[in-house]
């Protein structure tokens, strides 16, 4: 519990509140005041909207005890405004609400354009009411109702500009090898009909890694899972008996941090000099649960060798529900190269590469297959 | 605003639809002010979230993350098995089955909380409540919930291939329901029609998305030995008859009583498994309890709409006159059949509605309703029709484009005309009245067809392509007893009650069943009672929903709130009336057919009283009354229903200019325009204001709004950046044009109004998008037509040409 | 659905904030939380600890020098769309915080807490690529300045370390002279984008620079169009041939977009 002080409505008010309280849980559960509405917590919809240190802002996604010291004012803090009553007079009469729920944060964006920019176009209007979703009015109404108030009204000063400090600059940064990041890009791909029974509909992503050492002196090597998870980042190996293998993979992707643990079979074929090694794991906290395969093969290629690796992943829950998830198969570019290097440097005798944190094959996994799900619909 | 909108209506008032008297005070046609925007504007509407009670705890679902599994075990966190709840711990929870007598239909049974098989991602396992959602939360992600994962069906195509797995073991097939219509002459037509066009078509899974989500709160009144449920519904009577049947409590002991709805448009019209295990709760424990749903849960747990396939052969003549439709629906409608509307719904009316407002001489149609491994699905704004509509509306442009002639002109030669109204169409819909070609002519007119074509030639500057389109429906509205009847589910409509009461202070009550969700029926209603009572509507209180206080009502759902709760009101508005008459004529000493209502007072022959004192008489002073007077009193309950039950269709055309940017893909809306009939509008605001929103929602699917999955069923868009909802910059500034051709079936000629605006606007944007592109030879046959499917069409038409 | 539960500290400079990251296993540093708290509340984000920044003085400072303008990592997108923070690259940066999210956003999001989020679709991304300004990264050890293509290594991925912020950006002060470029093709207002084109002229200062974003990974800087632009030599055709090389194996449509996204932004400053 963290204590905070601040003004609602122009009253001080101090209480206890746990960090994960938003501003807009707080105001409605502990406050009482239940027109900030809350429309989907994920910081598009604009129903939560109140004014923060004078500016709207969105109150789903504003820690209360980081609003400590600020000043709220909130739909009911509107009572005796004049513009407010403008807004609600030309909102009754131009027919822009219907059910009411977007209604207080959409007159909390609508004050703040009629004073902001005073007289403005309609297309204006349009585009600063766009952070404020309405699904019954076609927002005919109300762009007509902020319109016809703004007619008149003049801006508020305009903004006044900062001086910088005057400073010497620091030393630039050396050039970077190329400006332009010159990553691997792993593209994933859906398993078509030629899936192996049971993956269809995972993802897979094939790798070549070039290992200046033969097959002879690869293979017992690659048969070393501790060796293999060291080439893998966040990924640790707590048991192995030749066959089963428990173990725990930490999976970071931006903000997102998901710690899979779960247990897998490990194959070899010493004839062939391939092997699988397939699992499954379960994130305890999203719940998401992640199943893959690593299928290798192994052949001699000039002095040294060629290791084919096949990834094939899907996963499940929480994790996997989103269609941004393209943007991961870059991550996974990236971790493939690093996997690949860390591989070839532990076969070949090298020292290996020093690891990004908390990266791993779980991730390759996980970010391939969102990649795949989300991102080649057509 | 109004300034946009032009009226033109008494033009089309004809013999047959005799003038209305014109719109006096504020009754009917009145543009009236909301009396609902006040609390709403001041932060001061009641919603569920805004219920505030001691003791009350929060609830939160653990919710399958697989999209079709075997239950292996659910295990409870310890030290919180009695706050936790899975399915063995609520036997006092039914399933859900909803029942009809539809051919082939076959039954589902959805359990509020899952039992042996998880169907679909977001299906709920276990339960546990808190003091705060969080901490509800938190218990919910320490149950440890084991499964065994089947093979996820999640289209229409796996879901009917042979050896498919089954979403319910039972049924031997994934087929909730099949059917079929035959006219017979289909194939004589096929082998003689010089013009045959083939299509497929498709329309993707949608949210309905409510700015409110769905929200329950339920406890148990001591006092009046009852659970009390505040619910976000559109169907509060239909609620308790649901949670009777899946708690097994009489219906005497439940109370629901709505609260403020944000919005409804269909997802609130079911029993949904939260509402009955929030109330199996307050009954269970005797506490307070409430969940609210977040937009996380709407969108990938909630019911969902709106997923067809069509594949579609039409034939025609030389000159694109329709002789016969041949056609095959598949509807994805989930894992479960919703209750009361059904799984069939959706199929039932697609196959019914798919021949539109044209004349069809022969047409056959074969429509599943297929089982699969997603959310069940639910009757949208529009229902079926925004699918049916789209699919026609194209197969008329195609027919157009395969005979070398204005689609606009094709449309106009097909249409039924006004001079064949009433008119029954292949289907046996009855077309009540209305003039199709006259709305088709004015949008034509409206959106000035010459001038863009003119402007085709020239080109764009900016290198876009102008493209046209136009999309003409009609929308059966307040479709009563028969036809609901003949689905057998277990919603049907019968008449529709209100009660209305004049109060001792001269002010009157209003009182009905079904539910005010936005679409301003405290108003309307009131405006209905204003005509004939002639008090202002600010002296016309309405009293919506609330089980304890209103009569039955089957609800808000299919356009039928104005026609059936506004029928209502004014049939007991008028018995009401005359029961004023009697008391009033003694007290003027003149005969009650002398007696006149005029500004809220009764004018007799000599003299007039106001009605606050016609009602003192009766509630306060009765010793000026003779004996023998009219008992009844001041309170009046009527029951009404339209003189058809086959709906009174409203129809529209709706008219869009695009600009494509064939770099990108994107679509601008450069022109829209509707021109729609709902017979006699009770407040054209309103009119507009349904018409706006729902050629908004109608957007939404044409171009933005999809939910979509990965094949095994992971819903891919839970939040609102990967589900796209239309914002002001995305619609346009739509023009809307009035016609008025009463209903000659319902009390004042009023019809529906609610779904018509969400039904064409794929129609006409899509025709518009292929207008744009027939340059290229590309068309877009599925929407949302999203910039990549554009520049798809586009790159499909290059590589083939 | 609300956060999982965390610890908060409201740091009040730069040492407090760099020593609470290094303390805590799981700590993250917030400003804005526009991108955090939506993640927050789908617990997707987990953190056990969070940093608020939004007290440190340091990162409001504004520096000047000959070359650059130092802007401090806690200036919100609102402040640099009204010209508080005042503009020294032709309008563009102006101009580009105007199109970022929405006014209630922008009052509140961050130009450092977007860019250490890193989503290639970010404007502040592809805008600090095209302008090469520096990242001013602050640890316990010092300051350390990197270039974006340097800073971001993928996806929501960067090279800050766990108790590292970035604390500033350094944007190159452009000739009077000098002009911008940008184009962004989003589906909706205020929507992440689907292709960004940056374009930066200063033939005063003999400087050309284009840039393709919203790639799904980090920005690319379209070298050979760079340097014909620089000499005033036609760039249709290089760039679109640019393009298509840097996004192989993309599908036809994203292509298509970046291309048009490219061309409209050269298509500015008259190329």
């Amino acid at each position: 519990m963290n204590a905070i002080t601040l003004t609602v409505n122009g009253r001080r008010v101090s209480a206890q509140v746990e960090p994960r309280t938003q501003l807009a849980d707080f105001l409605r559960e502990e406050l009482n005041l239940t027109g900030t509405h809350l429309g989907c917590e994920q910081g598009v919809c604009g129903a939560c909207t109140v004014l923060i240190d004078g500016k709207p802002q969105r109150s789903c996604i504003a820690s209360a005890a980081a609003c400590d010291g600020a000043d709220i004012r909130t739909i009911e803090g509107f009572d005796g405004d004049v513009v407010m009553g403008e807004l609600r007079e030309a909102f009754s009469a131009n027919h822009a609400l219907q059910c009411g729920f977007c209604t207080p944060g959409m007159l909390m964006s609508s004050r703040d354009i009629v004073t902001r920019l005073g007289a403005c176009s309609e297309r204006t209007i349009r585009e600063e009411l766009s952070g404020n979703l309405c699904r019954c009015t076609g927002y005919v109404g109300i762009v007509n109702a902020v319109h016809s108030v703004a007619c008149g009204k003049t801006a508020r000063g305009g903004a006044v500009a900062v001086a910088p400090v005057e400073a010497v600059a620091e030393v630039a940064p050396a050039p970077s090898a190329s400006a332009s990041p010159s990553l691997a890009l792993a593209r994933s791909v859906a398993e078509g009909a030629a899936a192996p029974a049971g993956k269809e509909g995972w993802t897979a992503l094939s790798q070549r890694v070039h290992i200046p050492a033969p097959p002879a002196q690869v293979w017992p090597a690659l048969k070393d899972m501790n060796l293999l998870a060291r080439c893998l980042p966040g990924a640790e190996v707590t048991a192995f008996d030749g066959k089963a293998l428990q173990g725990r993979m930490v999976v970071k992707f931006g903000p997102i941090k998901a710690a899979f643990g779960g247990d897998a079979t490990v194959d070899f074929d010493d004839a062939a000099q391939t092997g699988t090694v397939s699992g499954a794991g379960r994130d305890s906290g999203s719940g998401s649960q992640v199943k893959g395969e690593i299928a290798f093969a192994l052949a001699p290629e000039g002095e040294g060798s060629a290791l084919d690796v096949t990834l094939r992943y899907r996963i499940a829950g929480p994790l996997a529900q989103f269609s941004r998830g393209a943007l991961v198969q870059n991550l996974v570019g990236h971790l493939a190269g690093v996997f690949a290097g860390n591989l070839s440097a532990q076969l070949s005798g090298a020292p290996m590469a020093e690891a990004p944190a908390s990266l791993s094959v779980w991730q390759m996994l996980k970010a391939m297959l969102k990649g795949w799900f989300a991102g080649r619909k057509s | 605003m109004s300034g946009d909108a032009q009226m033109s209506g008494d033009a089309q008032m004809s013999a047959d639809n005799p003038t209305h008297p014109a719109a006096k005070g504020e009754g009917i046609g009145a543009r009236v002010r909301r009396k609902e925007d006040a609390r709403h504007l001041m932060g001061r509407g009641r919603f569920v979230g805004d219920i505030r009670m001691p003791g009350l705890a929060d609830v939160a679902f653990l919710r399958s993350p697989v999209a079709h599994a075997r239950i292996l075990s659910v295990a409870k966190p310890q030290g919180h098995e009695d706050v936790v709840f899975a399915a063995e711990d609520a036997p006092g929870v039914g399933a859900i089955v909803t029942r009809s007598t539809l051919p082939t239909y076959k039954l589902s049974a959805y359990p509020p909380l899952a039992k042996d098989k998880v169907r679909f991602v977001g299906e709920i396992v276990a339960m546990a409540y808190a003091p705060t959602r969080a901490e509800a939360e938190d218990l919910c992600e320490a149950v440890a919930f084991d499964y065994e994962e089947l093979p996820a069906i999640v289209d229409c195509d796996s879901g009917r291939a042979a050896g498919a797995a089954l979403v319910h073991e039972a049924w031997g097939d994934n087929l909730f329901l099949q059917t079929s219509f035959d006219s017979g002459g289909v194939d004589e037509v096929a082998r003689t029609a010089p013009i045959r066009v083939e299509k497929r078509f498709r329309t993707a899974r949608q949210c309905m998305h409510p700015m409110e989500g769905k929200g329950v709160l339920a406890y148990w009144d001591f006092q009046a030995n009852q659970l009390v449920v505040h619910t976000s519904t559109q169907v509060p009577h239909m609620i308790r008859t649901g949670l009777s049947e899946t708690l097994n409590l009489p219906q005497a002991q439940i109370r629901i009583a709505p609260p403020d709805v944000g919005g409804g448009f269909g997802y609130k019209c079911l029993l949904q498994p939260e509402e009955v295990l929030v109330a199996w709760l307050a009954l269970t424990l005797k506490r307070p309890f409430r969940w609210i749903e977040d937009r996380r849960e709407h969108l990938t747990a909630g019911a969902n709409a709106r997923e067809h396939e069509y594949v579609i052969t039409a034939y025609a003549d030389e000159r694109g006159k329709l002789l016969a439709l041949d056609a095959e629906v598949c509807v994805n409608v989930g894992a479960y059949s919703v209750w009361p509307f059904s799984a069939c719904l959706e199929a039932a009316q697609a196959g019914g509605n798919l021949p539109g407002p044209y004349i069809w001489p022969q047409y056959r149609c074969k429509t599943y309703s297929v089982a699969t491994n997603k959310p069940p699905f639910a009757p949208y704004r529009g229902v079926a029709r925004p699918g049916v509509c789209f699919a026609m509306e194209l197969t008329i442009d195609a027919i157009a484009a395969a005979v070398g002639r204005e689609a606009a002109d094709v449309r106009m030669e097909n249409l039924v005309p006004a001079s064949a109204m009433p008119y029954t169409n292949i289907t046996k819909k009855y077309y009540d009245s209305g003039d199709y070609q006259a709305s088709l002519a004015t949008a034509r007119e409206m959106i000035a067809l010459d001038a863009v074509r003119v402007r085709q030639q020239t080109g764009e500057v900016d290198g876009r392509l102008i493209g046209v389109g136009f999309s003409t429906y009609t929308e059966q509205s307040a479709h009563g007893t028969k036809v609901f009847a003949s689905w057998g589910t277990p919603l049907v409509p019968g008449y529709e009650q209100a009660t209305i009461r004049l109060n001792p202070d001269g002010s009157a009550d209003v009182k009905a069943g079904i539910h005010t969700i936005g679409q301003g029926l405290e108003t309307t209603l009131a405006q209905v009672a204003s005509e004939i009572l002639t008090l202002p509507v600010s002296k016309i209180r309405v009293v919506l929903g609330d089980t304890a206080a209103t009569p039955f009502s089957t609800g808000a759902y299919a356009s039928r709130g104005i026609v059936m709760a506004g029928g209502a009101v004014s049939k007991a508005a008028e018995k009401l009336a005359e029961r004023v008459r009697l008391l009033a004529a003694h007290l003027m000493q003149c005969a009650p057919e002398e007696i006149r209502f005029e500004n809220g007072a009764v004018e007799g022959r000599n003299a007039s009283l106001t009605l606050e004192e016609v009602a003192r008489a009766w509630y306060l002073t009765p010793e000026v009354l003779p004996d023998g007077v009219e008992t009844g009193g001041l309170e009046v309950t009527e029951g009404y229903k339209p003189d058809v039950d086959t709906g009174l269709f409203s129809y529209a055309t709706h008219a869009a200019v695009v600009a494509v940017d064939p770099a990108t893909g994107a679509t601008e809306i450069l022109d829209y325009v509707v021109v729609e009939d709902c017979g006699r509008m009770v407040n054209p605001m309103i009119v507009e204001g349904q018409a706006y929103g729902g050629v908004a929602q109608g957007i939404g699917s044409a171009l933005f709004e999809e939910s979509t999955y990965d094949a095994q069923g992971q819903p891919l868009a839970s939040t609102l950046i990967d589900y796209l909802l239309p914002g002001p910059t995305e619609l346009p500034k739509v023009r809307i044009s009035h016609t008025e051709t009463l209903s000659p079936f319902s009390a004042h000629g009023i019809k529906g109004v609610g779904e018509g605006g969400a039904i064409a606007p794929a129609g006409a944007l899509v025709n518009a998008i292929n207008d744009a592109l027939k340059g290229f030879g590309a068309t877009v046959n599925e929407i949302p037509a999203t910039p990549e499917r554009v520049l798809d069409a586009i790159a499909a038409a290059r590589s083939a040409a | 659905m609300k956060p999982a539960a965390y610890d908060l500290t409201l740091a009040t400079s730069l040492p407090d904030a760099v020593a609470a990251l290094g303390a805590h296993e799981g700590a993250k540093a917030v400003s804005g939380g526009c991108s955090l708290g939506p993640m927050l509340n789908l617990r997707l984000a987990r953190p056990s600890l969070l940093v608020d920044l939004r007290r440190v003085e340091a990162l409001r400072a504004l520096k000047r020098s000959d070359t650059h303008l130092e802007i401090g990592a806690g200036w919100t997108h609102g402040e640099i769309e009204d010209g508080v923070v005042p503009d020294v690259t032709a309008g563009l940066m102006a101009r580009v915080a105007h199109g970022i999210a929405y006014r209630a956003v922008r009052n509140r999001g961050t130009i450092g807490g977007s860019l250490a989020h890193a989503d290639p679709a970010a404007d502040w991304v592809s805008t600090m690529a095209v302008l090469d300004a520096r990242l001013v990264i602050t640890g316990a050890g010092g300051t350390r300045l990197s270039r974006l293509g340097d800073f971001m290594i993928a996806a929501y991925t960067t090279s800050l370390a766990d108790d590292e912020i970035l604390s500033a950006v350094q944007v190159p002060v452009l000739s009077a002279t000098a002009r911008a470029g940008y184009h962004k093709v989003c589906r909706k207002t205020g929507e992440f984008a689907q292709a960004i084109g940056a374009v930066v002229l200063d033939r005063e200062a003999g400087l050309a620079r284009v840039v393709c974003g919203a790639i799904e990974a980090p920005p690319v800087v379209l070298e050979a169009t760079s340097a014909a632009l620089l000499k005033g030599e036609p760039v249709e055709r290089v760039a679109d041939e640019e393009v298509e090389a840097a996004l192989a194996g993309h599908p036809a449509s994203f292509r298509a977009m970046h291309r048009a996204a490219v061309a409209r932004a050269l298509n500015e400053v008259g190329a």
